[in-house]
């Protein structure tokens, strides 16, 4: 979820590492145990249910972006003991800044309840899974109001192709009934490449070009760039497609059934293939309780206490064992827990070096100006 | 004269409108049914019952009320001792660069003030090992910095306009400066004072991104879970509690308008 722009999370990085060659490691103690994730991403009885069964003492601090999840690590001496950044760029980008801890195996039986395939695609980053366990997982797809696209494209048309919003063909159709892209560079950038078929982990300026030029060629259709007011729009039904995350797609497609006022929203994951992101639980470098956050994750191993908070986020958990106790209409819909074959069809976000962020960010501004 | 320009009225409504509206709709929508903030469905406040079970919203709450109490008294005192420092201390050398300093926060980006002041706490832990750790004394500390700059502002217009004769006149009759101070100065800049204590408390209330920056573990803010809830969805929960606190609010400010009013009154009446 970026919001400030790449450029100045950059500036932070640098602004900040500094200071966390200052901090030191506190000593270890087992009563208290500070948790810092997004506000309602854990089930409402998970930590008080922890908190009975090992006497400590959570507590449960939110934050509102991954950005400032990462200036507070940065500047050392947080004072969290666990975190839950999305892996791609954030957590990538601590490892190298050497801001975690490795996690202590031995403390962590349940380790091997964790879906292999998962696991290996967080390698790259964390080679050996020393630092990250995976928490959530979802993707970047697309969103349609089902009745509206099926009237203008008609019912032969198939619906899970990136065609919907970079087919200059398709797009002129929907244009009136409203199409958004996502406001991410990285996110469209690479959607693009995947309908283009090309290289998805090309960031050179030859292949952000082409990219662009995708974009530009339906940048008259797009309605609007924006990453979560798309949310309400397809809910209320003033949008008729919308690239987001499956997360945000699904609430949307929630909420409109909750209306009840005939909007009927559906998420799919392209076939060409769709990005796949996923948050990550991390002990930082200076955790002052060391020894609970390892009891936690534990915890959190345990099939019967992730399922019920895949239940209550409607996001897939990374837990093998858990799928079977997940409620069937989180675990039957294909938005979050997709088929085998449209698994292997998803795509890795390689985190891009400086200057690729850079010519990114500036392409970016361009085509969105339509320039 | 109101009736010889019915444009006028006119406009006062359709500015009124503008300003409210959205206050108005805010408080409608708390007692939908629905989850949706859109979409009126029919009268409920299941959203205030659910409120009352919500625990980690409502101590974000209690927390940023106490915080927002906390630093308003304190950038009070603060910001009028600067405010007489740069009305009564024209003539010093340090005027200047003081009237800088003191109001520098008002026109410094949030995320620079926020992210300088968590630098500054790190490196004053390492050094003389306080604050201990981030939490509610740091978001405090940073509040009362950027408050204390538009109180100052406030309180400083005030005294600038003081009739200082009455002032002189207790000084010649043997007052000494201190008891000047809190028997003729303070009673006369009071509506100010209370002005720029409501402005203090709002100011920290609504507060994201400085309170971001420098909290730490147990000291999560109402805007902090405002915020990080867009990600898994907002609820109605939150225009409920929006209600109220505008409720406490708008009693709080008419209670300090009729008591500026009066005072205003007596000094005419005085007069």
């Amino acid at each position: 979820m970026t919001t400030l722009s790449t450029l100045s999370r950059r500036w932070l990085l640098t602004a900040l590492l500094p200071a966390t060659l200052l901090s030191q490691t506190v000593q270890a103690n087992d009563t208290r145990l500070h948790i810092y994730n997004w506000s309602d991403y854990i089930a409402e009885d998970t930590i008080a249910n922890f908190q009975k069964e090992t006497g400590i003492r959570v507590t449960y601090d939110v934050y509102d972006s991954n950005e400032v999840l990462e200036a507070k690590m940065l500047a050392g001496r947080s004072g969290y003991d666990l975190m839950f950044p999305t892996a791609r760029p954030f957590a990538d980008r601590a490892i190298q800044a050497k801001l975690y801890q490795p996690l202590n195996k031995e403390q962590l039986p349940l380790w091997g309840n964790l879906e292999p395939g998962i696991l290996k695609s967080l390698a790259d980053i964390d080679p050996g899974n020393q630092f990250l366990m995976p928490y959530m997982w979802g993707t970047t797809g697309i969103a349609y109001n089902v009745d509206k696209v099926r009237a203008i494209l008609g019912d032969d048309m198939p619906l899970d192709t990136w065609r919907l919003v970079f087919d200059p063909e398709i797009t002129r159709q929907l244009a009136s009934c409203g199409v958004a892209l996502m406001d991410d560079p990285i996110e469209v950038f690479v959607a693009a490449m995947a309908y283009k078929g090309t290289d998805t982990s090309d960031y050179s300026r030859n292949a952000i070009t082409d990219a662009a030029a995708t974009v530009s060629a339906v940048r008259s259709h797009i309605r609007y760039f924006h990453s979560s007011q798309t949310i309400n729009d397809m809910a209320n039904g003033d949008l008729c497609v919308a690239h987001g995350y499956s997360g945000d797609m699904l609430q949307a497609q929630a909420r409109a059934n909750e209306a009840d006022r005939g909007v009927n929203v559906e998420y799919v994951i392209p076939r060409e293939g769709a990005v796949i992101w996923t948050d990550v639980a991390v002990i930082p470098a200076d955790a002052p309780n060391v020894q609970a956050a390892h009891r936690f994750l534990n915890y959190l191993l345990q099939p019967d206490v992730i399922a019920p908070i895949s239940n209550y986020v409607a996001y897939a958990n990374a837990n093998a064992k858990a799928t079977p106790l997940v409620d069937a209409e989180v675990r039957d819909n294909p938005g979050i827990y997709p088929s085998d074959a449209t698994r292997e069809r998803l795509l890795v976000l390689k985190t891009p070096t400086n200057a690729e962020a850079r010519n990114m960010s500036r392409t970016w501004t361009r085509v969105k100006t339509g320039r | 004269m109101l009736k010889r320009y019915p444009l006028l009225i006119v406009m006062l409504i359709l500015g009124y409108l503008f300003l409210y509206m959205p206050i108005v709709s805010l408080v409608i929508y708390s007692f939908n049914e629905s989850r949706l903030v859109t979409v009126w469905s029919g009268f409920s406040t299941k959203w205030y019952v659910e409120l009352f079970n919500n625990k980690p919203l409502l101590n974000a709450a209690a927390t940023s009320i106490k915080i927002a109490a906390l630093n308003a008294t304190a950038a009070i005192v603060l910001g009028t001792l600067a405010a007489l420092a740069l009305v009564r201390f024209r003539q010093s050398r340090g005027h200047k660069s003081l009237g800088v300093m003191v109001t520098a926060p008002l026109v410094m980006p949030e995320v620079i003030i926020g992210l300088s002041l968590l630098l500054l706490f790190v490196a004053m832990e390492d050094l003389i090992g306080w604050p201990q750790g981030r939490g509610l004394t740091t978001i405090l500390l940073a509040h009362i910095t950027f408050s204390m700059a538009y109180v100052t502002v406030v309180v400083q217009s005030r005294l600038a306009h003081m009739d200082r004769s009455i002032e002189e006149a207790a000084l010649d009759l043997g007052a000494k400066p201190l008891k000047v101070f809190f028997t003729i100065t303070l009673p006369m800049i009071a509506p100010s004072l209370l002005a720029g204590w409501l402005l203090a408390f709002t100011l920290s209330l609504d507060d994201l991104v400085i309170a971001s920056f420098v909290s730490g573990p147990g000291s999560t803010t109402l805007p902090m879970v405002v915020y990080s809830s867009v990600r898994l969805g907002v609820s109605p929960e939150i225009n409920a509690l929006a209600t109220i606190i505008i409720a406490i609010v708008s009693t709080a400010v008419l209670i300090a308008g009729v008591i500026m009013y009066r005072q205003e009154m007596n000094k005419q009446k005085r007069l």
